[in-house]
């Protein structure tokens, strides 16, 4: 530890705050301060970040107690304009001066070409951390992704929910500072009804431990595991195993300080409910966790997580129990009202919903979108007939009381209903599964019908959002055109489809009831996507942005060819031969393009008994073999293997530019020079531009 | 022992529940006011919230409000669904940094020991387009069931609350469903003393039924347009009057009209959005009226200082 460094530690203690954004803010706050301190140039060790429903807090370890004194050499204003005719500095002289912390007779003089100016040289003295420390706090939460401010009582303030007190330590010492209108102390708070009572910290490292005795977990990361502990530990008894999801289990980290899990019960007749509706009951009303029994099926109890530690649990679990039972009750009336009509009963009723006020009734869309599945259909090997009709119903499932309830369950609640309205199961499967993947790393629909309508939707929609100018720009991006086209990208790429996506995007194009971009446009947005996805997502050695613009030169109508040109390209630079033969497409397009491409010889006109040179016959001859070899491999997609036939060209290339002068003064020797660099260009660029790849 | 003197003092009864809390509030400072004599959808609407939420004057009040949505009718059939119900509401501005902690005395006051009961606030953020209003705040919890609301509104027709004004809502029925241990609304007990035990279905169950079929079957929907266009027509003569309360009060009427009008499924969905936008430039209009209206009188209750604590 530096001489005087010492732990600073600051909490801001506010009113129970948005659970869903703390992570963010958390983090951001911790980043913030971090940052603050870099450009304040003040070294610390690491920080540890701090967040519970009534506080942001950050430890900074070792923060040093001074900047470092700063060598500045500072140019002042002219010499004409720091004294008057008298000789007397000038306003200006003196700010100067007083900028550089010196007086004037510190201050030096330089003439430039311009005149003589004043000028600085020295030291500036690092001022004390705690000086510095409120406004790096202050403007680290002013910086905060807060998605909406407010304000309370009569200040100005403003921040994500009331504050009530701040405490700021460096070392055992407070910080004195106001930060949002509170000044800084010494005093946190512990547990809201566990100990109401102002707890004071007396040195930073002593914080997380003081709080725990108040009964608060300070760690956001500590507490969600001790919920999943206590949650896994509640219901282990009988073989039974509570349903954690992330998603959740981070709402609830964000709900409590003090997690104490409790199991209640509900009656077996909500059993009969499907799966995912009570689970979506206890979860999104009651942020509660279902429970599997071990035949893998439900059990009738829940796992819910209080903030106390109470008197009377059991009066908990029955206050609990009696919320959820007419949840599930509620839900129950809905899953059988809505099973009394049938799905196809209510397509006439989607004439009333609109999808978009421009683009028309979810009616209009069903209409594109099963158009959409007749060409895609067929492509991939699904029923058309089934992937027609599961169209048809798609969006009718939007209509059902369960749906308005629990959005997240549309598509699964239609599955279910077109099951008991005695649709073909694979109708039903494929409505089930439409909006798969719904989030990075989804499962793909896991039938052909299913993928022919989940990517005939998600086409539809991003083409008419395009059509009315609503494309995403930035963070914005209402309409989630983003996850649709990865949806979109990953079904083709990782199921191995063969479809032609320009193709596509013209159909859907030419089907909204609005003119738009070009589908090039949106072709060029999803091939962005698609970069994002192997840089992303699909991440492995060789896939770089590079070597995805040298495929995408060629604009792959097929995203399933495009993979196999990326996958090979990646191989192949990790061939041995990669680097000369790169290097080699690079002279050779710049060759070409100072030439002008129009002065090569085609291939086919090479006159090869007019060669003057034998590394000339040689190149010509494996460039002969090379297209007979690769002619077929492409033709059969097999861009790996042909990238190996190229990886042959690599001696006769090399000799040829050892001995060959390609701008040779005789016209005919030189066309028929370059007509070779021509053909070998042409090779690789079946399958790529390597010139745009390497330095 | 503890849990049973708490259970001695806690309220029994529907209208021992609101006259515990309206003395509660009474010692917080706040005017106890009587409902609001028009329908309307809840007690955000009564102008001791809606109007009293602009300008810089202080304002403290709680009251009752009878609240009407005729879309939540069940003819009586559904345990915890009502087209009229009560609400508590309390409205403090400025907002008292301590206006959470006075809220959780009142649970106390009603006999709910924290420390038995988990008692929680979850983020639920409010925003009524039709009054241009929005807040945020949370649902209070009492053991997994939401019992109140609390907004801090930033927004009110349009325009920025300043100071800040904290609103609670109680909704009465579902805590004295919890405070009497029963199932259904209408078994709630109203008033259990000499007189004999009343209860809510004595009193309210008819009511539900018939105004249920009135506001679903029987409302009359052309006239029910009629008197929209009617009564937005006088409010904004109102307005031109400079006579922000009596246009208040139109404004008000046609917001239960649009409210039948839904009920009655004789507003489509872009329909709707439509209606929505001409109750809120009513309401955006009123709120500047009464802004300037006020002004004129010199925002006379900023000259009450507070009495001294």
């Amino acid at each position: 530890m530096k001489d005087g460094a010492r732990d600073f530690l600051v909490e801001i203690g506010t009113e129970e705050l948005p659970p869903l954004a703390l992570p963010d803010l958390s983090s951001a706050l911790a980043d913030s301060i971090a940052k603050g301190l870099a450009a304040a140039r003040l070294g610390h060790g690491p920080c540890t970040q701090f967040a519970t429903p009534r506080r942001l807090a950050v430890l900074v370890s070792s923060l040093v107690a001074r900047q470092p004194d700063q060598e500045i050499k500072r140019r002042g204003p002219p010499v004409t304009a720091a004294f008057d005719a008298s000789g007397k500095p000038t306003k200006a002289a003196l700010a100067f001066a007083n900028s550089c912390g010196a007086s004037l007779d510190r201050i030096g003089r330089a003439r430039e070409e311009k005149g003589e100016y004043l000028y600085f040289a020295g030291s500036q003295p690092g001022r004390a951390t705690v000086e510095l420390l409120p406004d790096i706090v202050a403007q680290a939460l002013a910086g905060l992704p807060i998605p909406k401010r407010m304000r309370w009582g009569s200040g100005d303030a403003e921040f994500v929910r009331p504050v009530h007190w701040v405490l700021m330590l460096f070392g055992r010492s407070v910080v004195r500072g106001k930060i949002l209108g509170v000044a800084a102390g010494a005093l946190t708070r512990g547990h809201r009804f566990h100990a109401p009572r102002p707890v004071r910290i007396a040195d930073p490292s002593h914080y997380a431990p003081q709080l725990l005795k108040a009964r608060v977990i300070a760690s956001f990361a500590d507490r969600r595991e001790r919920i999943r502990a206590g949650v896994t530990a509640a219901v282990t008894g009988g073989k039974h195993r509570a349903l954690i999801s992330e998603e959740l289990l981070n709402e609830v980290a964000a709900l409590v300080e003090w997690p104490v899990a409790i199991v209640g019960q509900f009656e077996d007749r909500f059993l009969d409910l499907p799966r995912e509706v009570l689970i979506a009951a206890l979860q999104d009303h009651q942020r509660c966790f279902a429970v599997e029994g071990p035949n893998g099926k439900l059990s009738p109890r829940f796992v819910a997580v209080s903030n106390i530690a109470s008197r009377q649990p059991a009066r908990v679990v029955k206050g609990n129990e009696r919320v959820v039972r007419p949840r599930l009750a509620d839900a129950t009336f809905f899953w059988d009202t809505d099973r009394r009509q049938r799905l196809a009963d209510r397509i006439e009723a989607l004439k009333a919903v609109t999808f978009q006020s421009k683009l028309g009734t979810l009616y209009d869309k069903s209409l594109r979108v099963r158009a959409l599945v007749q060409e895609i259909a067929p492509a991939i090997g699904a029923d058309v007939t089934v992937a027609a009709r599961a169209a048809e119903l798609a969006k009718c499932d939007l209509l059902t009381r369960l749906v308005g309830e629990f959005p997240e369950l549309q598509g699964t609640m239609g599955g279910y209903y077109a099951r008991h309205d005695r649709e073909p199961e694979a109708v039903a499967q494929a409505i089930g599964e439409q909006y798969r993947p719904r989030f990075a790393g989804d499962h793909l629909p896991g039938s052909k019908a299913g993928v022919a309508v989940a990517i005939a939707d998600r086409l539809d929609t991003i083409c008419g959002v395009f059509a009315i100018g609503q494309k995403p720009t930035g963070a914005r991006d209402p309409f989630g055109l983003r996850r649709a086209a990865v949806g979109v990208l990953r079904m083709i790429v990782e199921l191995a489809l063969e479809l032609d996506l320009k193709q596509l995007l013209a159909a859907a194009v030419a089907a909204q009831p609005v003119k738009g971009p070009q589908p090039a446009e949106i072709y060029d947005y999803m091939m962005e996507r698609l970069r994002a996805y192997y840089l992303e997502t699909a991440r492995q050695p060789g896939m770089t942005s590079e070597v995805f613009d040298a495929v995408l030169v060629n604009q792959p109508a097929s995203p399933l060819d495009f993979d196999s040109r990326i996958r090979a390209v990646a191989a192949f630079l990790g061939m041995p031969e990669a680097p000369a033969l790169t290097a080699a497409n690079k002279r050779i397009a710049n060759i070409l393009r100072q030439a002008g491409e129009s002065s090569a010889a085609a291939f086919t006109a090479i006159d090869s008994s007019a060669f003057e040179k034998n590394e000339e016959r040689v190149l010509f001859a494996a460039i002969e073999a090379s297209r007979r070899e690769v002619g077929k491999l492409l033709a059969a997609r097999r861009y790996g293997d042909a990238m190996k036939s190229l990886a042959a060209l690599r001696t006769p290339v090399d000799a040829f530019f050892e001995a060959v002068m390609v701008m040779h003064e005789d016209p005919h020797t030189r066309s028929q020079r370059l007509g070779l660099l021509q053909a070998i260009r042409e090779l690789f660029m079946h399958t790529a531009d390597l010139s745009r790849i390497g330095t | 022992m503890a849990a049973k003197r708490a259970r001695a003092r806690s309220v029994q009864s529907f209208q021992d529940l609101i006259f515990t809390l309206q003395s509660y509030w009474s010692e917080q400072g706040c005017v106890i006011l009587q409902p609001y004599d028009m329908e309307m959808g809840a007690g955000t609407f009564h102008t001791a919230t809606f109007l009293r939420a602009i300008g810089p004057e202080p304002w403290n009040a709680a009251y009752v409000q009878p609240s009407r949505r005729p879309t939540d009718g069940r003819y009586g059939e559904n345990p915890f669904r009502l087209q009229h119900y009560y609400q508590l509401q309390v409205v403090m501005k400025p907002s008292p940094l301590d206006i959470i902690e006075r809220y959780l005395g009142s649970l106390r006051r009603l006999g709910f020991d924290p420390l038995v009961h988990d008692i929680r606030l979850v983020e639920d953020n409010w925003e009524s387009p039709t009054l241009g209003a929005w807040g945020l705040g949370w649902e209070i919890w009492l053991n997994g069931m939401e019992i109140s609301q609390f907004t801090y509104f930033q927004q009110v027709g349009g325009l920025d609350c300043r100071p800040v004004m904290g609103e609670i809502t109680y909704g009465l029925e579902r805590l004295a469903m919890y405070l009497q241990g029963v199932d259904s609304v209408y078994d709630i007990v109203w008033q259990d003393g000499p007189g004999g035990r009343v209860t809510y279905g004595d009193v309210y169950h008819q009511n539900e039924v018939e105004q249920s079929k009135y506001n679903f079957e029987l409302a009359d929907v052309a006239e029910l347009f009629h008197q929209f266009e009617a009564l937005e027509g006088e409010c904004q003569r109102l307005l031109a009057a400079a006579l922000p309360l009596p246009a208040y009060e139109r404004m008000l009427k046609s917001s239960h009209v649009f409210n039948l009008l839904d009920a009655r499924g004789a507003i489509s969905v872009t329909e709707r959005q439509r209606y929505i936008l001409r109750v809120r430039a009513l309401a955006r209009a009123i709120a500047e009226a009464y802004f300037e209206r006020r002004q004129a009188l010199g925002f006379p209750m900023l000259k009450q200082a507070p009495a001294s604590s």
